[in-house]
């Protein structure tokens, strides 16, 4: 029989059970459609962060002390152990232009002309050299020492009356104090400058580390629990640094890391003392921090995905499912189609036909559902979408390999009927 | 024995199945069917009329002799081979019908056609020509459940026709009918049978075995006597002319040790 004819004739049956060819589909769209969603949205985070590194960013090393086993991203396993001098005595190296620490300040709410707004993700106390210039839409770097602070577009805009430079901001902290802050500048985005930050689009404000950090600071970070006691005069420890190289260069980048590595794990610095055996000092930039990022991101994608595709495993299993039920329930017509002359292979070829194409169907109805919902999930965390077009052909080759393997045994089955016994089969 | 003009012979044909104790449901069997011939089978149920019409219809093979169908010998054919052979020379018309019931009246008469290949404006052609001649030129796009049961095995007979078969193997066709209908129906056969085709018609009711031109009578898996009937239907009995009678008088059990 020309193959054709088999797919005319198993498209005719596959509509003579409507409900249950929908149904049986299910299976194969969902797990496609989750198999693609996934992927799609996993490229297009990737995309989102990688292009989101300005080149400025690219001569900042990122830095922390951790057990070096730790596994995870920037921070993890990561311990207060960088004072204030450490800082100065990073700066003073040849090969470094600058250091200082970071940190977040927990506070509450920010006060502008007498309205308040929650400030969820707190305060950035950092460098000033931390507001890169190219960032700044208006104004200039904080100072060190001073009550200045920077702002992001966002805070600034989320008052009624838009904050600007000059303004004075009251930001309550966790700790129960407050703070008043003059605006010396505005950034253009309202993203994170730094991997240290994240890369969602929040209201931010930028402070110089002294002396806010220094006055807010609590717990281990204030350096005053009895194993941190060395710490002289009580300063504030840092949990995270920023080291800054003279240019984004990648073997100027080397020896600035070298040197700041060797500086702070040499007994000159306070932080070697607590570095001990199990603490290693990492450095990284934001390229490189983002790449073990991508490389968790990749973790968790891959395995979203081997759930989906256990999905699509169940979703062929209904398939086969319903081809056996099928076949029993069209024994007398396979009993006809035999005693009329159909070989074994026109049944097989018909029976597989059927489950081909309900896989196919499958694939292509989940591809379109799986391309949509990534959509929708890129839209609604603002990520510029990203289509793996070659995850598409391979949706439409899982539809196909779904139907053939789902489809083998029952359409085997089929072929093999004794005519005799199918035509008298009620 | 093996004539040309023969749409079958079956040569000392025997049949042997093997549930616990071996039944001979065919046992020595010799039987010629003319082409052009109008053949009945009759005899009581158990008497092997079902596995003659097997092995004729080229569903299954015989343990021992031969059978010839449209001048191929079955035994020697592997199972492909058979459902070709089975496919082109022979046309089934069963008790129920059994047309594929979501194929409209010309899809099922053109369903032989489809898997010997023949393209699809043939194939209309040739199913259309077929309804029209057995009446339902007006049903060719029904389903089988639109028509009458009747009309049915009018659409049954037109596909049996479809391949120009060497015979048309009928199977107590006119069972599920009423008298009325059972007339129409058996008066078409006639019609073709006077066009020339060849039909073996398995039934149990006399008056339609009188149709044919003769009656074979079977009882426990032999030939007990082949009556033949003059045109005009009339019974015209002739016992014990079994045509070639090796089959009649040899000791029935002890030969058969298994199937091929
Ligand atoms: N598939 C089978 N397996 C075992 N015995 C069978 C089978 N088919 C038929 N028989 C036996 O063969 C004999 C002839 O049966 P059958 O040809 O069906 O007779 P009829 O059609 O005249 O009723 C019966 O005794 C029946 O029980």
């Amino acid at each position: 029989m020309r193959p054709l004819e088999s797919l005319r004739l198993s498209w005719r049956s596959i509509r003579g059970h409507r409900l249950r060819s929908g149904l049986t589909t299910l299976g194969v769209i969902i797990g496609v459609a989750a198999v693609i969603a996934f992927v799609a949205l996993g490229a297009s985070l990737q995309a989102g962060i990688i292009g989101d590194i300005s080149p400025d960013d690219q001569r900042n090393l990122y830095g922390w002390a951790a057990d070096p086993d730790t596994e995870g991203g920037p921070l993890a396993g990561a311990q207060f152990v960088f004072t204030q001098d450490d800082m100065d005595g990073v700066s003073e190296l040849d090969e470094v232009e600058a250091a200082y620490g970071y940190a977040t300040i927990e506070a509450q709410s920010v006060t502008y002309g007498g309205e308040t707004q929650l400030q969820g993700d707190g305060l950035v106390a950092a460098g000033p050299s931390y507001i890169r210039d190219t960032s700044l839409a208006d104004g200039r770097q904080f100072e060190m020492g001073a009550n200045e602070t920077v702002i992001n577009a966002a805070t600034a805009e989320q008052f009624e009356e838009n904050v600007s430079v000059g303004d004075e901001l009251e930001v309550q902290t966790a700790t129960g104090g407050a703070e008043t802050l003059t605006v010396v500048g505005i950034t253009e985005t309202s993203e994170g400058l730094s991997p240290f930050e994240g890369f969602e689009a929040a209201p931010r404000i930028y402070v110089p580390t002294d002396p806010f950090y220094e006055r807010q600071a609590v717990g281990p970070a204030a350096g005053q629990d009895g194993e941190d006691a060395e710490a002289e005069d009580g300063g504030a420890l840092f949990l995270a640094i920023v080291v800054e190289a003279p240019t984004a260069d990648q073997d100027d980048i080397d020896t600035t890391r070298d040197a700041a590595i060797a500086y702070l794990e040499s007994d000159e610095s306070d932080a070697s003392a607590f570095l001990g055996d199990d603490l290693a000092v990492t450095l990284q930039t934001s390229t490189e921090l983002l790449q073990q990022l991508e490389d968790v991101l990749g973790l968790l994608q891959n395995f979203i995905v081997g759930i989906a595709a256990i999905s699509l495993v169940v979703g062929s299993i209904g398939i086969a499912n319903i081809m056996l039920v099928s076949v029993t329930e069209r024994t007398r017509e396979i009993g006809i189609m035999k005693a009329v002359g159909a070989q074994n292979r026109d049944v097989l070829g018909l029976f597989l036909a059927e489950s081909v194409i309900l896989g196919v169907i499958g694939a292509v109805l989940g591809t379109i559902l799986g391309v949509a919902a990534a959509a929708l999930g890129a839209w609604y965390i603002d990520l510029p979408l990203v289509y793996p077009l070659e995850y598409v052909a391979l949706a439409i080759a899982v539809g196909i390999i779904v139907g053939v393997a789902s489809g083998l045994y029952p359409a085997w089955r089929a072929a093999r009927t004794d005519p005799i016994d199918a035509l008298r089969y009620e | 024995m093996e004539s040309p003009a023969d749409a079958v012979t079956m040569v000392d044909v025997r049949k042997t199945y093997h549930v616990g104790e071996p039944v001979h449901a065919l046992d020595g069997v010799s039987l010629s069917i003319p082409r052009g011939s109008y053949t009945a089978i009759m005899g009581p149920s158990g008497s092997g009329k079902s596995t003659l019409m097997n092995l004729v219809g080229c569903l299954d093979t015989p343990t021992a002799g031969s059978v010839s169908v449209g001048g191929s010998d079955i035994s020697t054919l592997d199972e492909r081979e058979r459902t070709t052979v089975r496919g082109t020379e022979v046309g089934f018309v069963f008790q129920t019908f059994n047309l594929m019931p979501r194929l409209t009246a010309l899809e099922n008469v053109a369903l032989p056609q489809l898997f010997q290949g023949v393209s699809r404006a043939e194939r209309i052609e040739r199913a259309g020509g077929l309804l029209e001649r057995v009446g339902l030129g007006d049903r060719k796009d029904h389903l089988p459940k639109e028509l009458s049961g009747g009309q049915r095995q009018r659409v049954a007979l037109a596909r049996a026709l479809v391949n120009d078969p060497a015979l048309v193997l009928a199977d107590e066709p006119t069972g599920n009918l009423d008298t009325e209908t059972e007339a129409e129906v058996l008066d078409l056969f006639e019609e073709f049978h006077e066009a020339g085709t060849t039909l073996v018609v398995v039934t149990h009711e006399r008056h339609v075995a009188e149709r044919a031109d003769r009656i074979v009578h079977l009882l426990d898996g032999e030939i007990e006597r082949i009556e033949q009937l003059d045109g005009a239907g009339e019974p015209e009995s002739e016992p014990g002319t079994a045509d070639g009678d090796q089959g009649a008088g040899d000791e029935p059990a002890t030969e058969q040790d298994g199937d091929r």
